[in-house]
């Protein structure tokens, strides 16, 4: 299950695709299934979010 | 001794504190007061309770819509930048948007593992914590820019003002305890009409909430009195109560111990007698039309083998997030040592040392045992004393207590020898907390901490052979203490990391209590005042040598850096057994020996950097993804730097840094517009990817597993692999526990021989 919120520009937007300058364009598989896909132009990079875990709040002792 | 049945009494732990298991001063006033005859006494924890509440998944859908009421992501859509204080917010929007129906459907999963035997599944454990540590943001956004955390409770007011505290109390959407309050707690106080309601406030997290119960209680119970007490306001209690319109939401407030006090305010109040008789307390005179404020003299304190064992009776054991109840339980009230410069916690209970007898304590633990069936106990103790180290163990084992306990301690060379120690493990003890600071000699004799390097490495080493986990309390930024100090300090813990399991570390802060803060010239130092803050406890100060307050932030960063990268217990995720309080000890109670854990906690860490591609891998139920207008890995990042950090009340001291804002915004801007999509998947962290890394996950998902995406793979296979590997490190693509067949395996493995690469 994936949704996309309406309320977020999505790829597609003037707005979004302005921004978007570095990403290489692929189109998006309308039946992912039914027809092979190409990933190779893909911009398949993936940022690691640091764990959100608040150093600060590691102090056993108080709380 | 004259029972009284009509005098119902209520002590209530109000919100927040740790969520791991009870706190001890509400049980011991009970149990003084019922020995005293007072027969209608319970003790209410709310912060558990609250806990509770708001990881439902009633709640959390509630939370859900409000957040999208005031956090509607769609004013980003037209923005060409966030500024620096916008960041935060919009943070908290994406964050809810993409993880709160996950949330939603697996919290209460989330916290049956931890209230289960699945909490030492490390691979259920961490899931369920990170879904909790996710709900309590889902629940925080609706009261942005309130944040409640397993560890604090802060809001937009500053704690240190009491005109923004009581406001504070009467914002309904910022504070969520005034809902909470007034639907769950309050309805039961008023069908029970207590006579008393006596809060522990502990911490500065619990100042607003208890004020804000207050409040509430007088406004639909006026013939209830309303006390409140504990650590945090033996500091700043007085000046709390010469506030005007604390008088709104508080009748009295005890200072120090509260058993003796208590107990002569409810005779005084049961027997309609004034309040001037009762000592230790502070009290508003309503008499004559105009409010006053009395301080009355200071009781004696009680001795201490004379207080029963506490009553645990009325607390919800089964609320806890821990497998198993962990109980508190006193040996002593205050320090025995008294010495330290920087230290004064002891004397939140008081002037004076006084301990139980040796055999009290394991007499009543065995009470304990036998009463609520819990074999393990945190003893509260700020450091035991050489002759107990060596009695105690002797008590629980004559007694065959069976029990398991961990608790603070002091270095005491001559009585943690080797064969101290082995007594202590016999005795139950899996993990001992030592005050270790610094590696600097110089700014341990500046501290007055009466201990050397040497000796504090040999007490480690001697519990560490006899099989006792070491934690070691350390400080950065004590006065004149330079970057390099620091490092060694750093680096001596580092290469003790064999013998030292934990480390607890806090930045320096003055509070006025401290002789730091009454003799600064000894120190260096020149105190700050903000006249302003007319609840000040804590105070900035400028160093004449050293690391400014700013440097000692940044070389916590850099400590704390050091720790995850080099201790077991810190790499990770592993550092969630150190951060739930009790989890990591209930492991050592188990059998786990230290070193297993480590090595356990090691090989968690190094399985999951080494993960690699498999056909089975296949993203979560609940997962969902996002497209945003500007990333929110360069937003997390800006708000997790040092100086933005410091933009939230500090988490030992609840103080706003003067400037703070300003400084940040100034050193680290905003953000410009970037495609970047935001995907969660439950019990993992978020990831961020490009608007085409959603194209591939939604293929993924369409195809079920990457092994069932592979024959509809074009091009780019090698890419494909990468993408799925990184994503499989990081959590969010798993390989669902029901492992496909070999021969599965067997037949992706000759669609791949068959595919090309890109």
């Amino acid at each position: 299950m994936s949704t996309q919120d309406p309320n977020v520009p999505n790829k597609e937007s003037k707005d979004a695709q302005a921004a978007d300058n570095t990403a290489p364009k692929a189109e998006a598989p309308t039946t992912p299934l039914k027809e092979k896909i190409g990933f190779a132009k893909l911009d398949l990079t993936v940022d690691e979010v640091e764990e959100r875990i608040s150093p600060r709040e590691t102090n056993v002792f108080d709380k | 001794m004259i029972s009284t049945p009509s005098f119902p009494i209520r002590l209530v732990f109000p919100p927040q504190g740790h969520f791991t298991q009870p706190y001890l001063a509400l049980p011991c006033i009970q149990a003084w007061l019922e020995t005293h005859g007072f027969d209608d006494v319970k003790t209410i924890d709310a912060s558990v309770e609250s806990y509770d509440h708001f990881l439902t998944p009633e709640y959390l859908s509630w939370a859900n819509g409000v957040i999208q009421d005031r956090l509607p992501l769609e004013r980003y859509r037209t923005m060409d930048s966030l500024s620096f204080k916008e960041l935060d917010a919009y943070r908290a929007a994406v964050e809810s948007a993409v993880s709160a129906e996950a949330v939603i459907a697996e919290i209460d999963q989330a916290k049956r593992t931890l209230r289960g035997p699945d909490c030492f599944d490390r691979d259920l454990y961490v899931p369920a914590v990170r879904t909790i540590y996710h709900g309590l943001r889902l629940a925080s956004a609706a009261h942005f820019p309130s944040q409640l955390t397993p560890h604090n409770f802060t809001m937009g007011y500053a704690n240190d003002r009491s005109a923004e505290v009581l406001r504070a109390i009467e914002d309904g959407i910022q504070n969520p305890f005034v809902r909470y309050f007034e639907e769950q707690l309050l309805p039961r106080l008023v069908a029970e009409r207590p006579r008393i309601v006596a809060m522990s406030v502990i911490y500065g997290s619990q100042l607003i909430p208890a004020l804000t119960l207050g409040r509430l209680i007088k406004s639909v119970l006026p013939e209830c009195h309303i006390t409140a007490g504990g650590g945090f306001l033996a500091y700043i209690g007085k000046k709390l109560m010469h506030a005007p319109g604390v008088e709104n939401a508080l009748d009295s407030m005890i200072f120090f111990e509260g058993e003796a006090p208590m107990l002569k305010l409810a005779e005084t109040l049961r027997d309609g007698r004034s309040l001037s008789e009762v000592g230790s307390l502070t009290w508003f005179d309503r008499s004559g039309g105009k409010v006053r404020t009395v301080e009355n003299a200071p009781m004696h304190p009680i001795r201490l083998d004379d207080a029963p064992t506490p009553t645990f009776d009325d607390l919800p054991f089964d609320l806890y997030f821990s497998p198993e109840t962990v109980l508190p339980f006193d040996i002593n009230r205050g320090c025995y040592y008294g010495e330290c410069t920087f230290c004064t916690l002891p004397t939140v209970i008081g002037p004076g040392y006084r301990t139980r007898k040796a055999e009290t304590i394991a007499d009543m633990v065995c009470e304990m045992k036998t009463k609520f069936g819990v074999r393990h106990y945190n003893f509260i103790t700020d450091c035991m004393p050489p002759g107990m180290i060596r009695d105690l163990p002797e008590e629980l084992l004559s007694r065959n207590a069976d029990v398991f306990w961990w608790s603070d301690a002091r270095v005491e060379p001559k009585a943690y020898t080797l064969e101290g120690a082995k007594r202590l493990y016999e005795s139950g003890c899996r993990k001992l907390l030592f005050g270790f600071e610094t590696a600097t000699p110089r700014l341990l004799k500046l501290m007055k901490k009466g201990q050397s390097v040497r000796s504090t490495l040999e007490v480690a080493k001697n519990c560490t052979d006899a099989g006792i986990s070491v934690t070691f309390y350390a400080m950065v930024g004590f006065p004149s203490e330079t970057r390099e100090e620091a490092r060694d300090t750093l680096k001596l813990l580092i290469d003790n990391a064999h013998i030292v399991r934990e480390v607890s570390l806090q930045t320096f802060h003055i509070d006025e209590v401290a002789e730091t803060y009454h003799d600064p010239k000894q120190f260096g130092i020149t105190i700050l005042d903000d006249p302003e803050a007319d609840l000040q406890l804590y105070h900035d100060y400028l160093s004449e040598t050293g690391m400014t307050q700013e440097e000692a932030a940044e070389m916590f960063s850099e400590l704390m850096a050091g720790f995850r990268e080099h201790m077991p217990l810190f790499a990770g995720d592993n550092i969630f057994y150190f951060m739930q309080k009790s989890h990591y000890f209930l492991h050592l109670a188990r059998g786990t020996t230290p070193d297993e854990f480590a090595r356990d906690s090691r090989d968690r860490t190094a399985r999951r950097k080494a993960r690699t591609v498999d056909p089975g891998l296949a993203l979560p139920k609940h997962w969902k993804s996002l497209e945003l207008p500007f990333s929110y890995t360069e937003v997390v990042e800006k708000l997790g730097h040092p100086l933005a950090r410091a933009i939230r009340p500090d988490f030992l001291t609840g103080r706003f840094v003067e400037g703070a804002e300003a400084r940040a915004e100034a050193a680290l801007g905003g953000v410009t517009r970037k495609a970047r999509a935001l995907v969660y998947g439950g019990g993992a962290e978020f990831v961020e990817v490009r608007p085409d890394g959603v194209r591939a996950l939604e293929a993924l998902d369409a195809a079920g597993s990457l092994g069932a995406l592979y024959p509809h793979v074009a091009d780019g296979t090698e890419s494909l692999d990468r993408f799925a590997r990184e994503l499989y490190r990081l959590g969010l693509l798993e390989i669902p526990r029901a492992e496909p067949s070999l021969r599965d395996h067997e037949l992706v493995a000759n669609i791949k021989d068959s595919l090309p690469t890109s």
